[in-house]
């Protein structure tokens, strides 16, 4: 059964319809990243899932359930835009977040404690927030959503504004999560981020799902792309699209970007060349990014609002 | 609920967290007791010293030392009166005046108490009855005491007391006490009706009052002798005054003073409403704009509804203000038994209204629903402002219309005359009615509308939740600018956003 389903889903401000008939499921154990540039639907989809706003049309299913506070007990949630009640205590902030999703003051604290004490905070239990360092109350921050151990964790453009440490932490605890077992789904427009974590992906853009699979599969939805030495200009096999001459290797031979047809495999060309005796000293298969990937199928994360 | 009374905790953690509260808390109390100790720290026990030179022979000097005898004779009674009052000392002497309380004792009676022994027979007739515990009975000091005239001045020219009376006036010497009045009767007193005053301050109203008095029966006296009358008959027209039997009806008589005392629960009742209303009310709007401005309410409605973050706000906001009430009627009651009573049976009175269980509920039901009407105000208020400034634009006018006309309706009801169609129309309208139904239960309000009143409001409160709820939990996420009254209106229409 999928943690998170999402079917036909819209969603409409006056006259912005900021999701477009949204579909896709999120299974139990996944990584799931939700891709796409600012305006993009995707802060809107997860408060709509968090029932914090509804949707105009379409179904969503939580955990089995309806969007609700019900689930609250078992979702985790950091928002793009984060803060702290400035006068509370660290632990106190943790505690009483901890105890809005239904835990016992005394499992909240324990819980808020030991997350501190791992955070590196331990010296910091009783400092007010506005006591704290912008890094530390973003780890407090953090904490506020991992008290309750979720099943589900949603997070919002979690690496925005957060320095290099805890861009590490935050890493850390999102494998950490996903080896205990909890289904993860995080919005981001920084495509190495979800390039490292992802065993999912989807790419909105203007509120409307452009693509939903694997990083591989993302990846095949761009040609091939190869690096070649040789002598002869790679455009005469068959399969390449295009093959650009980028400069001089040594004794004649020549350096050559190659891009392959849609659909065809790097291996088909790499036999046709022994076939042929077509002379190589060096065939390479470029890795494609998915910021490649994401241009190619959305636009550039800037162009994709 | 349970997220309700979590919110709640925090609200009131943190406004109780706040230097400004406990500032506010202990503001009142304090100013309480600094207003009753000034006026006791600068007041001036001394008697105040009178002379009076008579250039008549001596009768007027001695008709207005022997006023000011009987005037003292007869705060005497009076504190007698009260202190038998307090003590239930009445059995001592059930038919002396000091026995009878609450009224304004004659001259003829002050003479009879003067006749009778004074204090000293009365202390002794009560002494019979006081339980060992009751204190004595302590006079207060005389307000005047007659000064001689020395002879230096006896025998100065008139026109040259002016200069004379500078250093009886104004001593130099630091030993020496200042004379607070001279009076010069001058001997053709009676010719003209000219008398000078020299004083070293402002002459108190008493005092004149008491002199002018004295010395116009003399005056009128030597005119009636002039015309032909006989010296007594003359002296005997000029006393001639009504003798006046007041007393005072029991409370719901419709006495003013009684039912000024029977109102100062309710109005105070309604001014705690007021002062924790705008005090608790603009820290819970310090603290939904906090919760906007840090960008902290996404998370905290991925966990509860802005339904349940609204009632656990307004529910600790409302905590603090009763909180602080408490806090006030403590100090109140704990002046009560720090003055041995003597507060407390000032207040008796004043709780004459809490006799009936009816009034109680009425008391307690629209300060509590007065307390939410307005307090969801300051919250919707809050959740539409990104920053302090933005809310004060909102706040001020909100403020201004809630509080003026209350000004108004409390200078209404103790003026005494029922307050007319002004706080009739103000209880009738429900942001005013607890206000003015609180105002007015001292003074009586007929039952048929309070409840009318009670079940508008309701009504009102009712509505008013949903509207502002809406307006609320619509406003929680919305960004950018300010709403205009159209956008507010359209947020109050939304059901669900």
């Amino acid at each position: 059964m999928s943690v998170l389903a999402l079917e036909r889903v819209s969603k409409r401000f006056d006259e912005t319809l900021a999701v477009d008939d949204l579909s896709f499921s999120v299974e139990p154990g996944t990584v799931f990243g939700f891709l796409g540039g600012n305006g993009a639907g995707k802060t809107t989809s997860l408060r709509m899932v968090l029932d914090i706003i509804r949707p105009t049309s379409g179904r969503i299913e939580v955990l089995g359930r309806a969007p609700g506070r019900a689930n609250a007990p078992e979702i985790g949630f950091l928002p793009e835009e984060r803060g702290l009640y400035r006068q509370m205590t660290a632990l106190d902030t943790i505690t009483y977040f901890g105890r809005l999703k239904g835990m016992a003051v005394a499992d909240a604290r324990k819980e808020g404690a030991a997350l501190l004490e791992r955070f590196g905070l331990a010296a910091n239990f009783k400092s007010t927030v506005d006591k704290l360092s912008k890094g530390m109350a973003q780890k407090v921050q953090l904490a506020t959503a991992l008290v309750n151990r979720p099943r589900l964790l949603i997070l919002d453009e979690p690496f925005a504004g957060l320095d290099p440490v805890n861009q590490g932490l935050l890493e850390e605890e999102i494998r950490r999560m996903s080896a205990a077992g909890a289904t993860i789904v995080f919005s981001t427009h920084v495509m190495q981020h979800a390039e490292r974590l992802c065993d999912r992906l989807l790419l909105l853009g203007k509120g409307r799902k452009k693509f939903e699979g694997t990083l591989e599969e993302a990846r095949g939805e761009l040609p091939a792309r190869l690096s070649v030495v040789a002598k002869q200009d790679p455009s005469t096999l068959a399969g390449v699209e295009s093959a650009t001459d980028s400069g001089a290797a040594e004794d004649g031979w020549r350096r050559w970007d190659v891009r392959l047809d849609p659909g065809v495999a790097p291996g088909d060309v790499l036999e046709q060349c022994t076939a042929q005796q077509f002379q190589l000293r060096r065939f390479e298969q470029v890795q494609i990014s998915l910021h490649d990937v994401f241009v190619h199928i959305v636009g550039t994360p800037e162009t994709a609002q | 609920m349970k997220n309700i009374l979590l919110v709640a905790a925090r609200e009131f953690r943190q406004i109780a967290g706040m230097r400004s509260f406990w500032l506010t808390l202990l503001i009142i109390p304090v100013s309480i007791v600094i207003g009753a100790l000034v006026p006791q720290l600068v007041q001036n026990d001394d008697a105040a010293r009178v002379m009076v030179i008579d250039r008549t022979g001596g009768a007027e000097a001695r008709a207005i030392a022997q006023r000011f005898e009987l005037e003292r004779d007869r705060d005497l009674l009076n504190d007698l009166s009260r202190y038998v009052q307090r003590h239930h000392l009445e059995k001592a002497d059930m038919q002396a005046p000091w026995a009878q309380h609450d009224r304004w004792y004659s001259d003829a009676e002050v003479a009879r108490f003067v006749a009778d022994g004074g204090v000293e027979a009365a202390k002794a007739k009560i002494a019979r009855v006081k339980p060992d515990a009751t204190p004595e009975f302590e006079a207060s000091k005389p307000d005047y005491e007659m000064v001689p005239v020395p002879a230096s001045l006896a025998s100065a020219a008139d026109a040259s007391l002016d200069e004379a009376l500078k250093p009886v006036l104004k001593p130099t010497a630091k030993d020496v006490k200042p004379v607070d009045y001279v009076i010069l009767v001058p001997a053709d007193f009676g010719a003209s009706p000219l008398v000078r005053l020299w004083a070293n301050r402002q002459p108190s109203p008493r005092f004149m009052s008491n002199v002018q008095e004295v010395l116009t029966r003399d005056l009128r006296a030597r005119y009636l002798t002039a015309q032909g009358l006989s010296p007594d008959a003359a002296r005997t027209a000029a006393t001639i005054a009504p003798a006046l039997a007041i007393s005072t009806p029991p409370p719901g008589g419709g006495a003013r003073e009684a039912m000024l005392v029977r109102s100062i629960l309710p109005i105070a009742a309604a001014y705690l409403l007021m002062m924790s209303l705008m005090l608790s009310g603009s820290w819970m709007l310090q603290g939904t704009v906090e919760e906007r401005s840090n960008k902290l309410l996404e998370t905290v409605l991925a966990c509860i509804s802005p339904e349940e973050l609204m009632y656990g706000k307004l529910l600790g906001t409302a905590g603090v203000g009763l909180f602080m009430i408490a806090v006030w009627i403590g100090c109140g009651i704990f002046a009560a038994y720090a003055t041995h009573g003597a507060i407390a049976d000032m207040i008796r009175p004043a709780l004459d209204p809490l006799t009936s269980p009816g009034a109680i509920v009425a008391l307690l039901y629209f300060f509590v629903v007065g307390y939410v009407t307005i307090a969801v105000l300051f919250l919707a208020i809050g959740a539409m402002s990104e920053s302090m400034r933005d809310a004060q634009g909102y706040l001020m006018p909100v403020i201004l219309v809630i509080i003026l006309p209350i000004t108004i309706l409390m200078q209404a009801v103790l003026g005494g005359d029922g307050g007319g169609v002004l706080v009739e129309v103000l209880t009738w309208v429900p942001i005013w009615t607890p206000f003015a139904v609180l105002a007015r239960l001292g003074l009586g309000i007929p039952a048929w509308e309070v409840i009318a009143t009670g079940v508008i409001l309701a009504a009102f409160t009712a509505a008013e939740l949903v509207l502002l709820g809406r307006l609320f939990r619509a406003s929680l996420l919305a960004q950018g600018q300010k709403p205009n009254m159209r956008e507010m209106l359209s947020r109050m229409r939304a059901v669900q956003n």
